[in-house]
């Protein structure tokens, strides 16, 4: 039974009509244009496609050695011929070719055919198939593995019976010749009957020559249509395919197949092995995790010190000297903007080293192993093999995990998989569970984070087996289908950029969360609720912020963490995590500055209100408010993202799914806690 | 009427002959297009955890799962 979108109440998925170049008017990125060449990139995942448009573009887009990356369409703007074009003056009489035109690049999401079995695949056949001729790409740039390419040629088959305009860039040439697969582009392109070119995106060679073919493809009209055989039925065109497909292949690389053994397929045999393979998968989690917390410690300690000392005292003599010591604009930028967004930065070290570790594992190819690895478990819950791969994502950030789950090709899983997302701990609460871990696990802190972590997926097998059993129950499940990329050593350019491209992404996203949220804090710290006191002249407790704080807080005297300054902090960090420690800070120096208390003070602060609320149990209790932390909603951007993917119901079910279970859970981990510790 | 064995079955490393697609038509399409359809030559190269195997057909590495793999059935190539 196929049960559509509207029955399951989602929200139409973001497919696009096309409309007047509709591909310029996908979402993401800008174009080059009107009247521009509109230059499609398509091709099978994990083909090199991201890569490439990233080194055509300079715009950024995810990507990695990883089936299914691209989930969205990206375009950019690619100066393909600014290169190549020797003519650079103006209103002059040279030859069109050499004058620099700018081309507008679409990143399509990867397809291994136009039959679409996902959203993906749907997406890309509607942008190069559907709607008028003049609305369609001018040309599609068609990237094949020369590897494997019996797995990318069905596409290309498919594309020349439509008389599409096509120039295919053959990847992975390096991989192809040390299978010994020696690959004659000329060959392949007259047996295909379009311009074939290699290239490396990974090291940015070949693309001057692949900027010249497109050019020149451009002035050329549209290919005659391959010739399928007249009446056929679908299957007799399959065939017709497929045995094109193999004349193709036997023509530019001499063999039909190319089934050599290679070093990637003896490293296979240990690394998805069936007890090996979950036991190093676990290891390679745990290294991650604690490199992150003990490599970056110091660095984190060293700009903390900055940022409370130096930074905080040029400031407030900087406002001194214009008049605005202890004024509040003193503790707005001291307390507020320094202490909170200031401390913030002290993490870009920790999130460094995530991401470069994360980047390795991708660009290397084992990603896709892990998800072979954590298929039986994705089952157990009732999902597809493949949705570890936005949950992984998850890991990182929540946000574009979710829009990740559109690699699902079943509607149901895709609710399911975005459901569980916010289970995973993302860097952002990372950042809580290390500080934490520093003040009340001492030694053991690195362990103490890797718990959070092994509780985490312990959750999204709990809550997956909980609504598999309930409202997912009887549901089919795709059988795992997932192409290994062969074993590459990631290249520093290409870690160094994905590195660089996500921590932009947080920072930009926590900047403007961090800004708005901490001066919404210290409006309604500064706002008073006693008569007498006047603006920014009134204690924390005694705040609007306080009140709020206060009337929340008694939810959480069975969790053991009851307090009002752990509760506003609560409120805070469902804005977003990066806000926790920030307001935390900024709520105790704002609170105690008779004492001098600063950000630098905040382990201790944090750990007397502990102690207090918990009646004497700070660690049960500090380890509940982890849980809870990890468990409840992650973010507002979180949220929108939901919205957008599964629609409203959804997303508000699943918000109350997140708070019952981090509070049952707290509660359960407190009060169990307190009779051990 | 013999029709080769599921491929939870069949050896490693051996050079096999697909008789038998999927049953699930998306599953058998896109098992095509990577190059595994029927009359496909190819081998298991791998177990994988969870009683998978990954199958090396036409210069691609594709991890099947245990469903899946017992849905195929192959037979030793000639």
């Amino acid at each position: 039974m196929t049960i559509s979108q509207k029955e399951l109440g989602l929200n139409p998925l973001p497919l696009l009509t096309p409309s007047a170049k509709a591909c310029c008017s996908a979402e993401g990125g800008v174009g080059a244009g009107p009247g521009s060449p509109v230059v499609a990139l398509v091709g099978a995942p994990n083909t090199g496609k991201s890569t490439l448009f990233n080194a055509l573009t300079g715009a950024r887009v995810t990507m990695g050695n990883w089936p299914g990356t691209t989930v969205e369409v990206s375009r950019g703007v690619w100066k393909s011929t600014a290169r190549t074009a020797t003519c650079e003056c103006e209103d002059c009489d040279c030859d069109a070719s050499d004058r620099p035109l700018d081309t507008t690049l679409i990143d399509l999401p990867g397809a291994y055919s136009l039959d679409p079995l996902s959203p993906d695949e749907e997406l890309t056949r509607e942008l190069l198939l559907s709607g008028p001729l003049d609305e369609r790409p001018d040309l599609s740039v068609v990237t094949c593995d020369a590897s494997r390419l019996t797995g990318c040629l069905y596409l290309v088959a498919q594309l020349c019976e439509k008389g599409l305009p096509i120039v295919i860039a053959l990847t992975m040439m390096d991989v192809a010749t040390k299978r010994g697969i020696e690959v004659d582009t000329a060959a392949l392109a007259k047996e295909i009957g379009v311009p074939v070119v290699a290239i490396d995106p990974r090291r940015r060679s070949g693309l001057d020559a692949l900027a010249a073919t497109v050019r020149d493809t451009l002035t050329k009209p549209a290919p005659t249509p391959r010739p399928v055989p007249a009446d056929a039925d679908g299957l007799a065109i399959e065939d017709d395919r497929f045995a094109w497909v193999g004349q193709v292949v036997e023509a530019g690389s001499g063999a039909v197949a190319q089934n050599a053994r290679t070093l990637s397929d003896k490293v296979d045999r240990w690394i998805t092995a069936p007890v090996l393979g979950p036991l190093i998968f676990l290891a390679v989690m745990w290294l991650v995790f604690e490199v992150t917390t003990t490599v970056a410690a110091p660095l984190q300690d060293f700009l903390d010190g900055l940022f409370s000392g130096p930074v905080t005292d040029g400031a407030s003599w900087l406002l001194g000297s214009v008049g605005l010591g202890g004024t509040w604009a003193e503790g707005l930028v001291v307390d507020g903007l320094i202490a909170g967004v200031g401390m913030l930065l002290t993490f870009v070290p920790l999130m460094i080293l995530m991401f470069v570790l994360l980047a390795l594992l991708e660009d290397s190819g084992y990603l896709a192993r892990a998800a072979v690895v954590t298929d039986r478990l994705m089952r157990s819950i009732g999902l597809p093999g493949r949705a570890f791969l936005p949950l992984i994502v998850g890991y990182g950030c929540n946000v574009p995990a979710i829009s990740g789950t559109r690699i699902l090709p079943n509607a149901r899983h895709r609710i399911l998989t975005a459901l569980l997302v916010p289970f995973t701990s993302c860097t952002a609460r990372l950042t809580v569970f290390v500080m934490m871990g520093a003040v009340f696990f001492g030694p053991y802190a690195g362990t103490a984070v890797f718990a959070m972590y092994l509780s985490s997926i312990l959750i999204i097998v709990v809550v997956g087996l909980a609504l598999r059993g309930t409202l997912w129950r009887n549901e089919p499940i795709e059988p795992l289908v997932i192409d290994l990329p062969a074993y590459q050593l990631p290249t520093l350019r290409l870690t160094v950029s994905v590195t660089w491209v996500r921590l932009k992404g947080f920072l930009q996203t926590a900047a403007g969360i961090i800004v708005v949220t901490v001066c919404a804090v210290w409006l309604l710290q500064s706002i008073p609720t006693q008569p007498g006191q006047g603006f920014g002249e009134v204690s924390v407790a005694d705040s609007a912020y306080g009140v709020v704080a206060r009337g929340v807080a008694p939810v959480f005297e069975p969790a053991g963490f009851g307090s009002w300054e752990s509760a506003s902090t609560l409120i805070v960090g469902f804005v977003a995590k990066e806000a926790v420690i920030s307001s935390w800070a900024q709520t105790y120096a704002v609170d105690e500055p008779e004492e001098g208390s600063e950000p630098g003070d905040l382990g201790s602060a944090v750990m007397a209100t502990f102690t207090e609320s918990s009646g004497g149990h700070p660690i049960p209790a500090a380890l509940a408010f982890m849980v809870f932390l990890m468990a409840y909603t992650p973010c507002v951007a979180t949220v929108a993202a939901q919205w957008r993917e599964i629609g409203a119901k959804w997303t508000l079910f699943g918000f109350a799914l997140q708070l019952v279970v981090a509070w049952t859970l707290a509660v359960a981990v407190f009060q169990i806690g307190r009779l051990l510790i | 009427m013999y029709v080769g064995m599921n491929l939870v079955k069949a050896p490693l490393g051996t050079p096999l002959t697909l008789v038998s697609a999927a049953d699930d038509d998306g599953a058998a399409h896109r098992l095509a297009s990577l190059g595994l359809r029927v009359g496909s030559r190819f081998s298991l190269i791998a177990k994988t955890a969870g009683g998978g195997r990954v199958v090396l057909v036409a210069g691609t590495r594709v991890a099947l799962g245990r469903s899946l793999l017992r849905e195929l059935r192959a037979e030793v190539a000639a």
